[in-house]
């Protein structure tokens, strides 16, 4: 359970985000060199800021290892969003996909307040609980990027089409975004995969006298989370079937990651053990 | 008397699917002029058709023909289709109006990308058809001088050329927000058009993977692939280089879509559905427009890429107004010296008309008086050639400063002839 000092710290952090996200998108209007100056720091002091929770909640429960809970994996997830973001700005800009992703950092980052308050799970107590944890937790973030790019990927291919001589904000091109979107779905697919293999595993040794039944698949995350793997299997298909390439896969993109935010939301209100 | 009447139609007023219809290549062109010049003898015409406007600049010689109906008649006509399709399209204009416009389309005032230097060239060439068809007379040849130097002019001494994104710059831009890069690319180009071409070399900066230069005429194709260095590809296997190909650049003068929606979305499975950028820069169009509701077809024709274009306009105020200053002094300049040379014989005739009648009666005089010296004589000769010129003053001014808001200079000679009796042998009573 986090402390409320350390509540406080992941609220200033949240707040430091949503002012950067704020006035990056703001920059589309007023770009100036003191907006652009002020949102870069507002970011890299939100990111400070969650790091530094995340040490304190790590000192406090003496425990190092990461995604140990609720309140720990978002806070996890949010960071690793953030150095995705700020690791593509720095190397091969894609303009306005902080638009698309901060926002997901602060929900991210508001769950962890919100879950992270509840009493926790029976938590790592097994490798398998840590590699499971992790790889669903590693493919959220993925699908995050995917769902993100693919967000951008319909809004270019809209403005394409629509031909008005007002381009907006240029995210990139359509064939970039694509391949990122397509580098996120394969990523996110293989620890989801990883994750849905592992938390079998987890199940049948909780409870060896089980079986993989109806009960288990009819489980609600269980559920979403293959309707995930579902989703982005198609998404993986375009290299054979091109028909699920471009607009077909970013709208299966933002779906798939919909499901997943609904998928570790749904985690939280399972009864414990249910989802792992 | 002559006058100059303006019909026509352009991008502002038209759409593509409008202008396509009336548009008319070389060739056409000639025909056009010869026929008109054989339904209206001794009219003066030159034909200006380009991506961007049709226009039809013709002097009219006795009893105001043609008319402009019956010039929209004669063009529809010619091109087989109802005039009532493109009324509501056209704009009609006469005398300093119509110097005034082609002075602004040969300075680029009115085309859609301001500044762009290709329309003085097709001023230039219109000119050359009529001259070579001898359609342009005694007021269209100094007109279309004066309007090709005006272009000239605002081009060399204004900076509206200068900053301008081109048609091609745009198409380039649009291939980057669909392509990350291009040395993997095909870009087929389909025709042999001037605008194609700078497409072509805009193009050729971003290293291509691979540029297919289709022609019918294959002579044109290898002259295109030494230029641009790529290859010749032959037209009889287009709808294979449409699968190889990324990017599509169009310009034939074909007279229906070579490139139909029912021919491309047999290839998108064999391309594998992947995104395809088309620039259709040809007039009449070279692609069916619905092709562009295919999925991960991007199809782009002149009308979409020069309303991009268009949005840089408003960022060049400055050059713009040294423009339409430069073009308003020579149409104040044309209208004074095309007046005062329709003026010059009617005033000559009406001054030598009554300085005869003068003559006449101070002669009449003088025989009654037999005594009168040579130098009273002389003062009686200046007295009545002062009194003429000063009768006279105050309606040749009139006449030279007449007001065109109020009447064309037409009517006010027309008025003269009648009131001071100069018509035809006029002079001579």
């Amino acid at each position: 359970m986090p402390t409320t000092g350390q509540l406080a710290l992941l609220i200033l952090s949240i707040a430091l985000f949503a002012i950067g996200g704020t006035l990056s998108v703001a920059r589309t209007w007023w770009d100036k060199a003191i907006v652009r100056l002020v949102a870069k720091h507002c970011v890299y002091w939100g990111l400070t800021s969650a790091v530094a929770v995340l040490i304190w909640h790590s000192s406090l429960r003496a425990r190092w290892l990461p995604l140990d809970d609720n309140f720990d994996a978002l806070i996890w997830l949010g960071i690793l969003l953030t150095l995705f973001v700020l690791y593509v700005q720095a190397t091969r800009p894609i303009v306005g996909i902080d638009f698309f992703l901060m926002p997901v950092v602060v929900l991210l980052l508001i769950a962890a307040a919100v879950f992270g308050r509840h009493k926790p799970h029976v938590y790592v107590v097994r490798t398998w609980d840590w590699v499971h944890r992790a790889s669903a937790y590693g493919g959220a973030v993925a699908f995050a990027v995917a769902g993100a790019v693919g967000a951008m990927y319909l809004i270019t291919n809209a403005r394409l089409r629509r031909k008005n001589g007002k381009p907006g904000i240029l995210f990139g091109s359509l064939e970039r975004l694509e391949h990122l979107t397509r580098i996120s779905v394969t990523l996110g697919f293989a620890l989801l995969t990883i994750g849905l293999i592992t938390g079998m595993i987890i199940f049948l040794q909780r409870d060896p006298e089980s079986r993989l039944g109806a009960h288990w698949f009819l489980n609600p995350t269980v559920l979403l989370a293959f309707c995930v793997w579902v989703i982005y299997a198609l998404v993986l298909h375009a290299p054979i079937n091109p028909t699920f390439r471009g607009r077909k896969a970013a709208m299966l993109s933002i779906l798939g990651f919909v499901l997943m935010i609904a998928t570790i939301v749904a985690v939280q209100y399972m009864p414990a053990g249910g989802g792992h | 008397m002559h006058r100059l009447v303006l019909l026509g139609l352009n991008h502002s007023t038209a759409p593509l699917a409008v202008r396509e219809k009336l548009a008319f290549n070389a060739a056409q062109q000639r025909e056009a002029l010869a026929a008109f010049q054989e339904k209206f003898p001794g009219s003066e015409a030159v034909l200006l058709s380009t991506c961007n406007r049709v226009e039809l600049y013709a002097v009219t010689v006795t009893n105001n023909s043609p008319t402009a109906d019956e010039v929209l008649t004669f063009l529809a006509t010619l091109r087989g289709v109802d005039p009532e399709q493109f009324r509501e399209h056209l704009y009609r204009k006469a005398d300093r109006l119509a110097v005034g416009h082609l002075f602004n389309v040969a300075s680029s005032l009115d085309s859609m990308v301001l500044g762009e230097s290709q329309i003085l060239g097709q001023v230039r060439e219109a000119y050359d058809v009529a001259r070579e068809m001898n359609t342009a007379g005694a007021l269209l040849n100094p007109l279309f001088q004066r309007a090709i130097a005006v272009g000239k002019q605002v081009m060399t001494e204004t900076s509206i050329g200068s900053g301008k994104l081109s048609v091609a710059s745009v198409a380039v831009d649009y291939a980057k927000r669909i392509f990350d890069h291009f040395d993997d690319k095909t870009v087929l180009n389909i025709g042999a058009g001037e605008m194609a071409t700078l497409v072509l070399r805009n193009f050729a900066d971003l290293k291509l993977g691979k540029l297919l230069l289709c022609n019918r005429d294959p002579a044109k194709a290898m002259k295109l692939a030494e230029e641009f260095g790529g290859e010749a590809a032959s037209f009889d296997r287009l709808d294979e280089h449409l699968i190889a190909a990324d990017i599509v650049v169009t310009s034939t003068g074909a007279s229906e879509p070579i490139i139909t929606r029912s021919r491309f979305e047999k290839l998108l499975r064999p391309r594998r559905y992947k995104p395809i950028f088309i620039i259709d820069i040809a007039l009449p169009r070279d692609v069916e427009a619905s092709i562009e509701k295919l999925e991960n077809v991007y199809l782009y024709n002149l009308d979409h890429l020069q309303q991009v274009v268009s949005t840089t306009q408003s960022q060049r105020k400055e050059a713009v107004d040294a423009a339409r200053k430069i073009v308003g002094d020579h149409v104040h300049d044309f209208i004074a010296w095309h007046r005062q040379r329709q003026l010059g014989p009617l005033i000559d005739a009406l001054y030598r008309r009554y300085h005869g009648l003068a003559q006449e009666e101070l002669n009449r005089t003088l025989n009654k008086l037999p005594n009168i010296g040579e130098a009273e004589k002389a003062h009686l000769e200046e007295l009545t050639r002062r009194i003429v010129n000063k009768l006279l003053h105050d309606p040749i001014r009139l006449l030279k400063h007449s007001d065109p808001q109020h009447g064309p200079p037409a009517q006010y000679m027309h008025a003269m002839e009648k009131l001071f009796g100069l018509e035809e042998g006029g002079d001579n009573s």
